[in-house]
């Protein structure tokens, strides 16, 4: 019997090396040839996920440049011409046919999500640290799942109750307060906008509501998975609950806070229909806090309809979607940097 | 023996602090405070909730009958249900149908078989994609199902728009359920001599089932609360949709056609009967999902025992 390696299956008097991974441990028995149908095959099903993408960044594209004549194809994206990535197209004069600029939209979808941001941010850590720190657990037992409920709400359910009994609220009693007390800080004095009361207060609020579930439930994540000894350690050098929470707790669990912001400002920049019932729809500037303007997500969903037919129109609207797309995706992956676990977006539907 | 001896006597914090300094008083002072402002905090996120759910249930209530829910047919100045409800179900069985075949492989091949490298880039688009914005989402579904492939604004467009929306989190849920099987167990599958397959089949599904199952409902959840993708894929049918390619429409398509209507408070009542329905059915799969996954905690739990 020779002694050289033949590859095959061993002989049954040679020991049978043990198939290892990095950690030791076997994950299958391996055979040969079996390498086809242990990565070839399962990466056919395992690559939808990357085909769907690869999918929308296509169509967007395609249609982006079919104004030009180039449709369907992938690389007819224009820098030049009627439609385009210039300078004119982050302009803020948009009306169709003779004007095509898109940065009112860009202006007022971070008007919009970074203040919802901010206020949900603020809210978020209030409550989990309240959760994780001051209330036992037989109360929070109760009241976490609440605020996951939060995240269950479909958003065109919160645009129609906003646009029925917030919104009216905002025009006739808070803006107009707001209006008066605060009109010393420029940009917040004038017009308390309509007494219908869309325009950004609303959408601010509206926004805050939805972005607050995930922003709760992350930053809760990141706080319980501490390991203990971290508490106890702060705790037993004579700190209060709130030092040790603010000296201990805060810094090591800052990448799950951290991520919780940019997943929660990403929530607030794409949302779509909520903000096309309450914001007001307008293509312009905000003359002061309490005026109308339009985001890049619902401006592309009331839009979609009056495109029809216009091959200039449609290559805007999607030139504006890949903008949005490009500004989401990048959030949302420097967010998902920060966290390992999967548990959080599971519930609050991420 | 009446008199209490001080060394048994139970200790309270008064008895530890000795530093009784004005600057020790507010530190503790502070913390007190705290403990009382943060969970108030919790108002601002509960209210909300009930007053959603009161001021759509109150709306909705009153007028809300069986013959609203079933019926099909239109009557002058009052919109009913049947329609959007039939088209809802319709739209959510197909979409659920087609996430779960094109998210459950993949979940299991990421989980089981790919590299680590690989899966880790896999995962990294899968949760892209569970980030895009759902109204890009319906853009994609109209340029390529609508106009490209032609199928026109119909049931199936919509449901396709959806499946696609839905496949990341199914594809999430089963990737997460393969690779929290306790490793002990997959290693005496493969110990007494299972192959892959039979390892799935056999002793992974039926650890892994329960969760994948809430990562079902939980895209179902999350489906059936979208607006946008379905908005612009399918058009606003007002009669029971006769085949795939038929128009359809949706209970959110129809809030969002209804909310603002200057034709009578009964199309506006009727908004908001369909948002008291969505959330009720929302909720459910909610609650269900929390059934499911504490019962597989409880049962993954019993496993490392």
């Amino acid at each position: 019997m020779s002694t050289t390696a033949v590859p095959g299956p061993p002989a049954e008097s040679q020991p049978v090396p043990p198939p290892s991974s990095p950690d030791g441990a076997p994950r299958t028995v391996r055979r040969r040839g079996a390498w086809i149908l242990h990565t070839i095959v399962p990466l056919v099903p395992a690559l939808v996920p990357v085909a769907i993408v690869v999918a929308i960044v296509f169509a967007l594209l395609s249609l982006a440049g079919m104004s030009i004549g180039l449709s369907l194809t992938p690389f007819s994206f224009r820098f030049r011409g009627p439609v385009n990535f210039g300078w004119a197209f982050f302009g803020s004069d948009f009306a169709p046919p003779y004007h095509w600029e898109i940065g009112v939209f860009i202006v007022g979808s971070f008007l919009t999500a970074i203040p919802a941001l901010f206020l949900s941010m603020a809210i978020g850590l209030g409550i989990a640290i309240a959760s994780t720190t001051y209330l036992p657990r037989s109360l929070t037992a109760w009241l976490d799942p609440f605020v996951d409920l939060l995240a269950g709400i479909p958003s065109v359910v919160f645009g129609i109750w906003a646009y029925a009994y917030a919104a009216p609220y905002f025009g006739v009693t808070i803006n107009p307060w707001l209006s008066m007390h605060l009109g010393f800080i420029p940009g917040f004095g004038g017009s308390p906008g309509l007494p219908t009361g869309e325009g950004l207060p609303v959408t601010i609020f509206i926004l805050t509501l939805m972005a607050l579930p995930i922003t709760t439930l992350l930053i809760r994540d990141a706080l319980r998975s501490l390991p203990r000894d971290l508490w106890e350690s702060g705790l037993a050098l004579g700190a209060t609950r709130w030092e040790t929470m603010r000296r201990v707790g805060l810094p090591h669990g800052m990448r799950g806070i951290l991520s919780a912001g940019f997943l929660g400002f990403g929530r607030a920049f794409g949302e779509t229909v909520a903000v096309a019932i309450v914001l007001g729809g307008a293509s312009r500037y905000p003359t002061n806090f309490y005026g109308e303007t339009g985001t890049m997500a619902a401006t592309m969903f009331a839009l979609l309809d009056s495109a029809y037919g216009n091959g200039q129109f449609l290559a805007l609207l999607s030139e504006m979607a890949i903008v949005l797309l490009a500004i989401t995706l990048a959030v949302n992956i420097v967010g998902r940097r920060f966290v390992s676990s999967f548990v959080g977006y599971e519930i609050a539907g991420m | 023996m009446a008199t209490a001896n001080p060394m048994t006597r139970m200790l309270t914090p008064e008895d530890l602090l000795t530093d009784r300094s004005l600057r020790t008083r507010w530190r503790i002072g502070f913390d007190r405070a705290v403990g009382w402002v943060l969970p108030l905090l919790f108002g601002v996120a509960i209210l909300p909730i009930l007053a959603v759910v009161y001021y759509v249930g109150s709306r909705a209530l009153p007028t809300l009958t069986v013959t609203v829910l079933t019926s099909t047919s239109l009557t002058a100045g009052v919109d009913v249900l049947g329609v959007p409800i039939i088209c809802t179900f319709e739209i959510m069985a197909v979409a659920t149908l087609l996430a779960v075949a094109l998210g459950l492989f993949g979940g299991i091949a990421t989980a089981e078989f790919l590299p680590d490298r690989l899966a880790g880039w896999i995962r990294t688009t899968a949760n892209m994609l569970a980030g895009t914005p759902s109204v890009v989402m319906g853009y994609f579904g109209y340029f390529t199902f609508v106009l490209y492939f032609g199928w026109g604004l119909s049931l199936i467009s919509g449901a396709f728009t959806l499946a696609f929306f839905m496949t990341p989190y199914v594809f999430r849920t089963a990737d997460l359920a393969f690779t929290s099987v306790p490793r002990h167990v997959r290693e005496a599958a493969y110990g007494s001599g299972a192959g892959p397959l039979q390892y799935i089949l056999r002793i992974g599904s039926r650890i892994a089932l329960p969760q994948i199952l809430t990562g079902v409902f939980l895209a179902m959840a999350i489906g059936v609360g979208e607006t946008a993708p379905i908005v612009l894929t399918t058009a606003a049918a007002t009669i029971v949709p006769h085949s795939l390619f038929s128009p359809a429409t949706f209970l959110t398509a129809l809030i969002f056609a209804n909310y603002g209507s200057s034709l009578g408070a009964g199309y506006v009542n009727v908004a908001f009967q369909a948002a008291f329905i969505l959330i009720v059915v929302v909720m459910l799969l909610n609650v269900l999902v929390r059934i499911v996954s504490a019962r597989y905690q409880k049962k993954l739990e019993g496993l490392y025992l």
